[in-house]
């Protein structure tokens, strides 16, 4: 159905692609996996036309062929109505229209009638569970609801080929099944699947075929379970293993309390009237690795907004590094608790990397005059290797680098407490060791790590302390090993990291 | 007021044109100062978001059109008694005009307009210029205190500072605007093709549309039970 032949792809320098290979038959559904950087979004890109359709590289060659004919000699409309495509980055596709408007977008640009249109769109509001959201505006949803109606929208009309670019991003556990069975059951409807994502184990279900991706080169697709055992091909792919054996985290010396909130309740209220968040109490405390998870929508960005003082609270105090934090500007705040979200774009705004990393030392200006200020920036900036990108444009940057930038800013401002936002770059083996340093180097400086993740096994490697966030409150608060046998955990009806191979000590 | 969310476009964008006719036909200052006010103070009554920004921002455009008018007449050797009601109702009719507009792009969203323009059958391009132009500005809005929460986020000392600083601050979230203002266009750009908008094809919608525009889909009524 699709055949990629030869195809190189660069961006100036190095191919990212070289000669590379894919052949998909009708029926078939390949996972490719691959590190940061390694070209899947470009090669799924290419596959779905968009390169170079709507995107232009600088050097490209090779042939792209569906059903036997180059996709440059397919109507555009005809190539978007047979290929559906969800990219990463959702707000990249994504305007401000209602869960309707996005679904029926395609179908309503086709001159569809009114009643098939709506018999579509209840059918998949139905299918994906999305009547709650229905009528809300979609860019004011969670990043895991908005992947399910981006999945929704491009199964509207039917296409003959799905690529999907790290679908599982910002999906809890429970949503990734979800995600799964609606694949499965859109089969029969969308015939073949290309993905590319870093969590193998989570599309099991949904694929027969993997290949891994390194060196601009796509592997032979094998079958996934033979794919999986294979330690060393993950590894010279340069990802984390799926099925590697569990290392406990590191335990390290805990000192003095540095955050405490305490009996936290949200102005924001739920649709049912409950606060988002009602009475949450816990502490951080210098040395610590602090996991928080919990369902899409548990409210876990609420509460480092409230943290921060972005949200409003109804009652109940924070107390940073000893003094009570309530009465504090969102700013004095930010100086204590730095946020690195997952999506870096948000909260960039100067116009250079350096820049960003002067901001954050010194919470004022992109420019300084002061060789120690700009020598730590560079500093900090070589550390997380992005040395030879200072001048760059931070928007300019990768996903992976913009997500290292965070970490140098966070490093560099000092702040007591690093609250990371679902750290994608942890992964692949590059990206985790970056990730490690980091929270080495907050460890031995006195300082802490909160870390909000839906991905298990990275909080179980690195969290020497779990929270887990329930219906608004703290329901399970202790060591990390515990917490995966706590009766809070199973009430979310998830698997445990690392269920079923053996543990080995750090 | 949520139901004037769900009031048809076009009627939102007649009554906005009857009012800055009203505004600029109005018989003397008095009249026109009176409608005005009477359009602010509705625009507070019927709870419009963002009507204290607005607010702000109107008064910021009263003063700065009753300067360059009072200006501009002196110079022309006309008394500050006579320019006085020239530049106040010229300032009027802004107010009145303005309020009219922003009432309907903040109570319209772009897949209303969207609706409301394929309802009636209008060609493809004058529906994508009505759906922008009403609605990427409450976004850039958006955009901008977003911008501005980013700033506080990363320890910049946006609120407990004099307004000068605060007047300067705002100014520089006009680059990362700029930036966030390209990327948005980009993502539309990227989704209006990926999802096959056509500009030959007129369009079609979901929604039932009337005096009032279906704001989520209702699988309840007659028109899905034929």
């Amino acid at each position: 159905m699709l055949d990629i032949d030869k195809l190189t792809l660069g961006f100036g320098g190095t191919p990212v692609l070289s000669e590379a290979r894919l052949t998909l038959s009708r029926g078939q559904k390949l996972l490719v996996c691959g590190a940061a950087g390694s070209g899947k979004t470009s090669l799924l890109s290419v596959a779905a036309g968009l390169i170079p359709r709507l995107v232009t590289v600088p050097e490209l060659s090779g042939t792209v062929t569906l059903d036997g004919q180059p996709l440059g000699s397919i109507d555009r409309q005809a190539l978007f109505r047979r290929i559906g495509f969800i990219g990463q980055n959702l707000e990249d596709q994504l305007w401000d229209l209602s869960v309707e408007d996005i679904i029926a977008f395609p179908l309503e640009n086709r001159g569809m009638a009114k009643a098939e249109i709506r018999a579509r769109l209840k059918m998949l509001i139905d299918g994906f569970g999305l009547s709650a959201l229905s009528g809300r505006r979609v860019l004011t949803l969670s990043g895991g609801e908005r992947r399910l109606v981006a999945v929704a929208a491009a199964l509207a009309s039917g296409p003959d080929l799905l690529v999907m670019d790290e679908p599982t991003t910002g999906l809890d556990p429970a949503a990734r099944r979800r995600l799964c069975s609606i694949l499965d059951q859109a089969a029969q409807d969308v015939p073949s699947l290309l993905i590319a994502d870093q969590d193998a184990v989570s599309l099991l279900p949904v694929v027969d075929r993997l290949a891994l991706l390194h060196d601009g080169q796509l592997c032979a697709p094998q079958p996934p379970a033979r794919c999986l055992e294979n330690h060393a091909a993950w590894e010279e792919a340069g990802l984390l293993s799926p099925m590697r054996r569990r290392r406990l985290a590191p335990a390290g010396a805990i000192g003095r309390p540095l955050l405490a909130v305490s009996a936290l309740i949200t102005q924001l209220t739920r649709s049912v009237g409950d606060p988002v968040l009602n009475a949450v109490t816990f502490e951080i405390r210098t040395g610590e690795v602090v996991a928080l998870i919990g369902r899409n929508g548990a409210g876990k960005t609420t509460l480092f907004k409230a943290m921060l003082g972005l949200t409003k609270a109804a009652r109940g105090t924070i107390t940073l590094d000893g003094a009570a934090a309530d009465r504090w500007t969102v700013a004095a705040r930010a100086r204590k608790l730095a946020y690195v979200p997952q999506n870096m774009r948000h909260i960039l705004f100067n116009m250079s990397a350096i820049g960003e990393v002067i901001f954050a030392i010194t919470a004022a200006t992109a420019h300084s005059n002061d060789p120690e200020v700009v020598a730590k920036a560079r500093a900090a900036l070589a550390r997380y290797d992005l040395g030879h990108l200072e001048e760059a444009n931070p928007f300019s940057l990768s996903v992976r680098q913009q997500a290292l930038l965070g970490l140098a800013c966070a490093d560099a401002a000092g702040a007591l407490v690093a609250i990371i936002d679902e750290p994608l770059l942890a992964r692949d083996l590059r990206g985790r060791q970056l990730l490690e340093r980091f929270i080495a180097a907050m460890r031995e400086t006195g300082r802490a790590v909160m870390l909000i993740s839906h991905d298990l096994e990275l909080v179980d490697d690195l969290a020497s302390r779990l929270m887990l966030l329930d219906e608004g409150r703290i329901a399970y608060d202790g060591p990390t090993d515990e917490g995966w046998r706590s009766q809070a955990f199973a009430k979310l009806g998830w698997s445990a990291p690392y269920a079923s191979v053996p543990e080995e000590t750090a | 007021m949520i139901w004037l969310h769900d009031l048809n476009f076009f009627v939102k964008l007649a009554l906005a044109f009857a009012v800055m006719v009203t505004a600029w036909l109005a018989p003397g200052w008095q009249a026109g100062i009176a409608f005005a006010l009477l359009c602010v103070l509705l625009l507070w009554l019927l709870r419009v978001p963002g009507v204290a920004g607005y607010s702000k921002g109107a008064a910021l455009l009263t003063a700065m059109v009753m300067a360059s008018w009072l200006l501009n007449l002196t110079l022309q050797g006309i008394p500050l008694a006579a320019a006085l009601p020239v530049a106040a109702a010229m300032a009027a009719r802004l107010v009145a005009t303005t309020a009219a507009f922003f009432f309907v792009m903040e109570t319209s969203t772009p897949g209303a307009i969207l609706a409301a323009s394929s309802a009636a059958r209008l060609p493809p391009l004058v529906t994508l210029v009505l759906s922008l132009t009403f609605g990427v500005i409450p976004m850039l809005r958006a955009d901008f205190e977003r911008i501005a929460d980013a700033q506080r986020a990363r320890g910049m000392e946006i609120d407990d500072v004099g307004l000068p600083s605060r007047l300067r601050f705002a100014l520089a979230r006009g680059v990362p605007l700029l930036v966030q203002a390209i990327r948005m266009a980009h993502a539309i750009s990227f989704s209006l093709s990926l999802y096959g908008y056509d500009l030959t094809r007129k369009r079609t919608t979901w929604r039932q549309v009337g005096l009032m525009v279906e704001p989520r889909l209702m699988m309840r009524n007659k028109a899905d039970a034929k």
